[in-house]
């Protein structure tokens, strides 16, 4: 008895102590991990080596990187040189790529990433046949000088080795790598007598067969007044410096997949996901990028400046530099440098790399209500009929991991959801959605068919020793699918078709969780970097990427299952470089606090600007309890998120939108009835993302580049160039300073008042909205009709709001097809221009119309355009063609706000949205 | 209803407007074909007069403008409140309502219908509306309301046969309780008395037991006297083998002395008894009253087990209290965690997550605890100590057994309990039969005149042993004892008969005392895997195999008796303690159904009983189902 209670109490001693938070010494910081105190160890100028045998070579500039002074003369022949590629690329994109001699018989190749680069990219490439030298600033060695693009040029530097991107004519730098001499590429070796390669950490240990093998250089940013992006951390848009003068003991960011139990607000720790891509933007210069395509774990110091103070090396352009250490603990140097100019152009570039994203179903793109866990097929049908008798549309009600016989994916609780195909039908009859949870952690069980096959077919990562790994995740006992193999992908992609996921049916997709992979009992509650993958890679190499190949599986899988004719939707927490091609992320486990909504602006707006832009976090905060005001707030900034969705732990009280009293429901309601409005907007925004890179939401410095207020303002963002949303981030908020930038006015999205440009408005905030500002010069499209579901608003007319600038002038973009299939590959779809200008509105196509091709056909008119910013006094329009007479006069901006805004109407023009027109004003 | 009959008006038909009461109705009326020609379709009769101005303008109902009558139902909204669109706001529904929408519909169709039958026609109950005024949608609103109507009808008798009901319960109620003041009174009364005699005889026993020791006593010296003449014979017989003797007489000594010291612990422990109060006596080893009183007997083990218990479930939470300290001077489960296996730490990782999940290893020994704890305190007759840790499913079945058993009366014993069968798939039963407590030989109906005999009894005896005589006569002082031993377990009885019903009496039972049958009694449901049994006034539990959770603690009525409230039931891994609500409704019979947890942990249950069919609200049943059926449209062509 005395045994088992001290057992008992034990155990829920470290109950009690894990509720706490988050566990910071559960993952290793960068002390704990050799490479990177190594790396950060070092001093700058400490790299040795230099270019030599610098030639072109199939259209690459190719060099060899040698240690110029070996410190012992007879050590020459024993020195192996790194091989050096330099490729250029259409639109202002260099590679550079440094690997160990191939010819010399390393003991290992090393990891490159495949399936990450789009393979269009290599149709790009330039073909360099000249070289030219150039003795730069009174260097002794010349340097190489190869074309980039029309303004800019690539040097590589000999000696000491370094390159650089500078512009053409001003010689300006643009960006360069080991400039400070910090490069260092341990070459793989055969293991010297009595040397220990083994790491430990926490209980584990990490074998590391093939030893040290890290790559760790600098990369500085010229005329940069901030640097952005490589998510995935919680912390703000713009990277506040983690080593320099006046900076505290800070961790790099890191950038390593990990499932972090209840993640902290501010923090340069590594979340779900990596990309391995940084931005720099600068008042005079622009942007510039910087992508290194690796998957192991990275770790990323932003120095502050003067950090370089005592290492008596001086850059030119000293002024308003930002450098920057990149250590990563295996694999090559793969790296990208994107010229910009402009910020647009720079994520036009990384995208052109690494794949755009594609067109979601149209639903995806509406409000999603998730929880963990909606418990049968009876609450199902409960959450779906109260949203309707509340009269609050929603479009995919999700399930989590409690829907399936005991955490074997695929498979339903038959007890609980004894009808999954009927419910689904059911959810379809309103044109709703649902989407299942698979993860990749497959139950160890042989009764599980999945499990079985896998384990018959050696589909497994294996561990260090061979054997299939087994860690322990939600079903106990797992394993994980190899998903890097492309023949594993594929028997993954085929377990969605609707023979083998037994209980779909085609308004069903999914939701990728945990593939990090979250493991509970490994290192790091993540795989062991000495597990095995497909080809002998060891998971340190690729494992960044585990959840990219998944995410890329189960997306793959869909497109199959709908035999290439449905768009797939997948939904991931972990992801890497490129996983825009495969669907939405979310920001993971996020809690009910403030701070947490106040950081899902910078975290949804580094993702966009690095290809991510379908993306959002969970409403309401994942753990914990919200507020009602929290949680109204949440919504009510939560509708402008690319990925719109509620979702809440199991623990945590329900939270459905009709559950805080008759006003919250109406201000959450008021909330997801703006997103509906909006939908063509926001999907007209998806259709800019698919086809430029662009993302939905985007910092103010992306549509505003020379404006320095904006450019580390992160609690305001933009939705598409044309409205400007601010959250709201504190408890009984009365009052909200907002920067409005431009030169032009702005109008309040709900009453149309309008805000002059270029300054800070002290604002009267009101609980029913955030503030949220129509530019000007710029038209929205609405659908004031509210119905269930996205899916059932097909038809209804449209509504056009436009925001006149000071020359009375304006323009925007609508986008339509049919939401779900790939028939807009070929044309089958609306694409309009719509300009206003001398007080005539012109519907202009901007959609092929080559003969033959079947055009998209909607049978919808334009019922409404609201003028903002035009006088009033005209009592009616002329349309043309059909040269008829519309009213002109006042009418409410938005029915649902009331009636005391009244905003110049033109009262049903009943113009085709599909057709050519004008509209004059009389 | 009546006077806010233009209001409904209004916001069931301006669909304009957002802030509507019924959003069903909204969407059916937003599905309703219009007819484009009519302008006045969708326009109540009483509110015609405000549509037919002479003049061609007519003001929006907010007055934030006028519109003109071309702009009466043409499909685009001028009017923010939506004056201009009584017909509603048409669009191209592209997927037709599925027919398990009617179900919802119908009952606000029922309503909607007596007030605007033809936004119901435009409905199409039968969801094959389509707006494009080529779909002509049949009437199907009144065959629709129908459903709602018989509903209501359906209900209407519920209400008349279950008031019905309840007026007998209430009757019974009064009875019960009248007999249960009455039967409270009178034991007080009996226990005064009984305190007397048993305290008489607890005298006369101290007495007898005093002859009995004076006698033992002398006894010994007497034995004394021999032996040691014996002994001086001895001496002067055998010196030789003096040394010997030593040993001997040394031995002989200790034995003699560990004699004396059990007899006078034996002293001891009688006298620590007799100082206890009386209801606390415990039977002494006297076979013979032991087995009359196995309950005085059991129960008096049940105590001291308590104590017990208690004592170690302080010394538990001593631990408890010390170890989660020694743990958090690490501050963090890094030290521990090495030491666990792969498994081990697997499922605390996972644990942090669900809680229950995949630490349900823990927490199934934590449930246990808490519930043998709170058994072993509250519980009769529970387990003994070695069952304790070794949690066997015999120990958990009887557990199971006294579940229901009352909380608040401490020192309930009862026989019939034993023979409840739990199997029974019944949803209501007694759970414990206080009103039937064996008590067969003190209660009053069946033997008035125990008391009396009692009386009686002790009078004889003190009478027959009042002078008494050395050597105390044996069956004497047996009889003394019996009469005092079976009095005083009586007492104890009554006593404690009197302390559950003076607690059952305490409750709220109701403005008519409509809830007292319900004392005593559980109802329960079975729901796939568990059994959910809701004992009012008294818990509310889960029950899995032989696992079960306490929901709640009765706490009260809310909601002017129309909801009973469980609460601090069993903690919520990361959570709250657990609760549950019990909402009342009228039924025939008290049934429990319809159990939910809405909220992790938080809990909801229908119990349809009598006692909640009320008359004021039949009435009000009444008049709406006539109210609809004075609507019924004659002929819908008129409009």
């Amino acid at each position: 008895m005395r045994n088992l209670n001290l057992l008992f109490f034990l155990l829920l001693a470290l109950h009690l102590s894990s509720v706490l938070s988050w566990k910071k010494d559960e993952f290793r910081n960068c002390n704990q991990t050799p490479f990177c105190k190594r790396a950060r160890a070092r001093k700058p100028g400490s790299c040795s080596l230099i270019a030599r045998d610098v030639t072109i070579s199939d259209g690459d500039l190719v060099a060899k990187l040698l240690p110029k002074n070996p410190a012992n003369e007879e050590d020459r022949d024993e020195i192996k040189p790194l091989i050096l590629s330099l490729s250029v690329y259409q639109d202002g994109i260099l590679r550079l790529k440094i690997d160990e001699d191939p010819s010399l018989g390393p003991p290992k190749k090393r990891f490159e990433v495949p399936d990450v680069i789009v393979p269009e990219f290599s149709s790009k490439k330039l073909w360099l046949h000249r070289l030219s030298t150039e003795t730069i600033n009174g260097d002794a060695v010349p340097s190489s000088v190869v074309y980039l693009s029309n303004g800019y040029e690539a040097v590589l530097r000999h000696d000491p080795f370094e390159v650089y991107v500078r512009e053409k004519g001003s010689g300006h730098r643009v960006i360069s790598l080991n400039s400070h001499g910090l490069f260092d590429f341990e070459q793989l070796k055969s293991k010297g007598e009595g040397e220990d390669w083994e790491e430990r950490f926490r209980g584990h240990t990490d074998r590391r067969p093939y030893g040290p093998q890290s790559i760790s250089f600098d990369v500085s940013f010229y005329s940069a007044d901030f640097v952005y992006g490589i998510p995935e951390h919680a912390t703000s848009l713009s990277l506040k410096p983690t080593r320099g003068p006046g900076v505290e003991d800070s961790e790099p960011y890191r950038l390593f997949n990990l499932d972090v139990f209840e993640y902290i607000h501010d923090s340069p720790f590594g979340l779900y996901g990596s990309i391995p891509f940084m931005i720099s933007h600068g008042k005079s210069l622009g942007t510039t990028g910087f992508f290194w395509l690796n998957a192991a774990e990275m770790q990323i110091d932003v120095m502050g400046a003067g950090w370089d103070a005592e290492s008596g090396i001086s850059l030119p352009s000293e002024k308003s530099r930002i450098d920057t250490f990149w250590m990563s603990e295996a694999g090559i140097v793969d790296a990208f440098f994107f010229v910009g100019p402009g910020p647009k152009d720079v994520v036009r570039q990384y995208t052109s790399v690494t794949g755009l994203p594609p067109m979601p179903q149209l639903f995806a793109t509406a409000y999603h209500q998730c929880r963990w866990n909606y418990r049968d097929e009876e609450d199902v049908d409960h959450v779906d009929s109260k949203f309707d008798e509340h009269d609050i549309p929603y479009d995919v009600l999700w399930l989590d991991i409690e829907h399936t016989d005991g955490k074997r994916y695929f498979t339903w609780d038959k007890m609980l959801f004894p009808h999954p195909e009927e419910m689904q039908r059911k959810l379809a009859a309103k044109g709703r959605h649902m989407v299942t949870i698979v993860d990749p952690h497959i139950k160890r069980d042989e009764s599980y068919h999945v499990h079985k096959e896998a384990t018959q077919k050696g589909y497994y990562v294996k561990d260090a020793n061979g054997n299939d790994f087994d860690g322990w995740c939600w079903p106990g006992s797992s394993s994980y699918p190899d998903i890097l193999n492309p023949e594993i992908r594929s028997w993954w992609a085929d377990r969605f078709s609707f023979e083998n996921y037994v209980g779909t049916t085609p308004s069903l997709y999914i939701w990728n969780d945990m593939n990090e992979p979250s493991v509970f009992n490994g290192p790091e509650l993540t795989m062991p970097r000495d597990s095995l993958h497909y080809g002998g890679v060891e998971n340190r190499e690729l494992h960044n990427a585990y959840g990219y190949y998944f995410h890329m599986a189960t997306a793959d899988g869909l497109v199959k299952r709908g035999e290439g004719k449905d768009r797939p939707f997948v939904l991931s927490r972990a992801f890497f470089a490129g996983s825009q091609r495969y669907g939405a992320v979310w920001t993971g486990d996020n809690s009910a606090e403030w701070d947490h909504l106040r950081v899902s602006v910078p975290m949804i707006l580094t993702l966009g600007l690095t290809g991510m832009s379908f993306s959002g976090a969970d409403v309401g905060g994942f753990f914990g309890n919200p507020e009602p005001e929290l949680l109204v707030r949440w919504y009510q900034l939560g509708a402008f998120y690319p990925f719109f969705r509620g979702h809440a732990h199991q623990d945590t009280k329900r939270r459905e939108p009709w559950l805080f009293g008759e006003r919250n429901t109406e201000l959450i309601r008021d909330a997801i009835h703006i997103r509906y409005m909006l939908l063509p907007y926001f999907y007209t925004l998806f259709r800019e993302a698919s086809t430029s890179g662009v993302p939905v939401v985007r910092p103010l410095w992306m549509e505003f580049p020379y404006e320095e207020a904006t450019f580390s303002n992160d609690e305001a963002f933009m939705v598409g160039n044309s409205i400007l949303v601010q959250g709201i981030y504190t408890e009984k908020a009365k009052h909200a300073s907002v920067y409005l930038p431009g030169r032009q006015s702005w109008y309040d999205l709900r009453t149309g008042t309008s805000y002059k440009g270029g300054m800070t408005h002290k604002l009267r905030i009101s609980e029913d909205s955030v503030p949220a500002f129509q530019r000007s010069g710029t038209i929205i499209p609405r659908k004031d009709r509210f119905r269930r579901s996205s899916t059932q608003m097909v038809n209804d007319p449209y509504t056009l709001v436009i925001a006149l600038n000071s020359s009375r002038a304006a323009e925007g973009e609508l986008y339509v097809d049919d939401g779900k299939s790939f028939d807009f590959e070929h044309g089958t779809y609306i694409h309009r221009r719509f300009v206003f200008s001398d007080g005539k509105l012109t519907s202009v196509n901007m959609a092929p119309t080559s003969p033959g091709k079947s055009r998209f056909s909607l049978e919808a008119v334009v019922e409404r355009i609201i003028l903002l910013g035009h006088p009033h006094g005209h009592k009616s329009a002329l349309i043309e063609p059909t040269n008829h007479k519309v009213d002109v006069e006042l009418g409410p901006l938005g029915l649902q706000w009331g009636g005391s805004s009244a905003v110049v109407t033109i009262r049903k023009p009943g113009v085709q949205i599909a057709d050519d027109w004008t509209i004059k004003i009389l | 209803m009546k006077p806010s009959l233009f209001g409904i008006i209004s916001l069931v038909l301006c669909l304009c407007s957002l802030s509507l009461i019924s959003p069903i109705v909204v969407r059916s009326v937003s599905a309703y074909p219009l007819h484009p020609k009519d302008s006045i379709f969708g326009i109540a009769p009483e509110d015609e007069k405000y549509y037919k101005t002479s003049s061609d303008l007519v003001s929006c109902k907010d007055g934030s403008k006028k519109f003109t009558k071309a702009q009466l139902n043409d499909d685009f909204c001028d009017c923010p409140d939506g004056t201009d669109e009584p017909g509603g706001i048409s669009y191209v529904q592209p997927m037709k309502l599925e027919v398990h929408d009617i179900s919802l519909i119908a009952l606000e169709i029922g309503l909607i219908c007596d007030i605007v039958p033809e936004v119901v026609i435009a409905n199409c109950c039968d969801g094959s509306d389509e707006y494009d005024g080529k779909v002509k949608c049949p009437n199907t609103c009144w065959e629709a309301g129908k459903v709602a109507r018989d509903k209501l009808k359906k209900k209407i008798t519920t209400y008349q046969e279950g008031i019905a009901l309840r007026r007998q319960e209430i009757e019974q109620a009064k009875l019960s309780l009248a007999k249960d003041e009455a039967e409270l009174s009178k034991l007080k009364n009996e226990e005064k008395i009984l305190k007397g005699l048993v305290q008489q005889l607890r005298e006369r026993k101290e007495e007898i037991e005093k002859a009995e020791e004076k006698e033992r006593l002398l006894k010994e010296r007497k034995e004394k006297e021999r032996k040691e003449a014996e002994e001086k014979a001895n001496e002067e017989n055998n010196k030789a083998e003096q040394e010997t003797n030593q040993e001997i007489g040394k031995a002989e000594e200790k034995t003699y002395s560990d004699e004396k010291a059990t007899e006078s612990l034996h002293d001891d422990e009688i006298g620590v008894l007799e100082d206890l109060p009386p209801d606390q006596d415990v039977a002494d080893e006297n076979d013979e009253s032991a087995a009359e009183a196995e309950h005085g007997d059991s129960s008096g083990n049940e105590r001291s087990l308590v104590n017990g218990v208690e004592e170690n479930a302080a010394e538990a939470k001593e631990e408890s209290s010390v170890l989660p300290d020694s743990g958090s001077k690490g501050n963090d489960i890094s030290e521990n965690t090495e030491g666990l296996s792969k498994e081990e730490l697997g499922r605390l990782v996972a644990s942090r997550w669900t809680g229950d999940n995949t630490a349900k290893q823990t927490e199934e020994v934590d449930d246990a605890k808490d519930r043998d704890h709170a058994e072993h305190e509250e519980m009769p007759g529970g387990t003994h100590d070695e069952e304790y840790d070794g949690y066997a499913s015999e120990t958990d079945n009887e557990n199971e057994r006294y579940d229901h058993d009352n909380d608040d009366v401490e020192d309930e014993i009862d026989d019939d309990f034993r023979e409840d069968d739990h199997d029974d798939s019944s949803s209501s039963y007694i759970s414990d039969s206080e009103n039937e407590l064996d008590l067969s030989d003190i209660t009053t109906a069946s033997n008035p005149s125990w008391l009396e005999k009692i009386q009686k009894t002790v009078q004889n005896i003190l009478r027959a042993v009042n002078l008494f005589q050395t050597p105390v006569n044996q069956s004497e002082s047996a009889h003394v004892r019996k009469e005092y031993d079976e009095s005083s377990e009586k007492l104890s009885k009554i006593q404690s008969r009197i302390s559950s019903l003076s607690q059952k009496l305490k409750y709220d039972f109701g403005p008519e005392k409509e809830f007292y049958s319900f004392y005593g009694r559980c109802f329960e449901s079975k729901q796939n895997k568990y059994v959910y049994k809701v004992c009012p006034f008294k818990h509310a539990s889960q029950e899995e195999g032989h696992s079960t959770t306490r929901l709640g603690r009765w706490d009260k009525f809310e909601d002017s008796y129309k909801v009973m409230i469980f609460s601090n039931g069993d903690k919520c891994w990361n959570g709250p303690d657990r609760s549950m609500k019990v909402k009342l409704r009228c039924g025939l019979k008290n049934e429990v159904a319809d159990i939910d947890e809405p909220s992790r942990c938080e809990y909801v249950a229908l119990l349809s009983t009598p006692a909640l069919c009320r008359e004021e609200k039949l009435k009000e049943l009444e008049q709406k189902v006539e109210s609809m059926n004075k609507e019924q449209p004659q002929s819908r062509d008129e409009l």
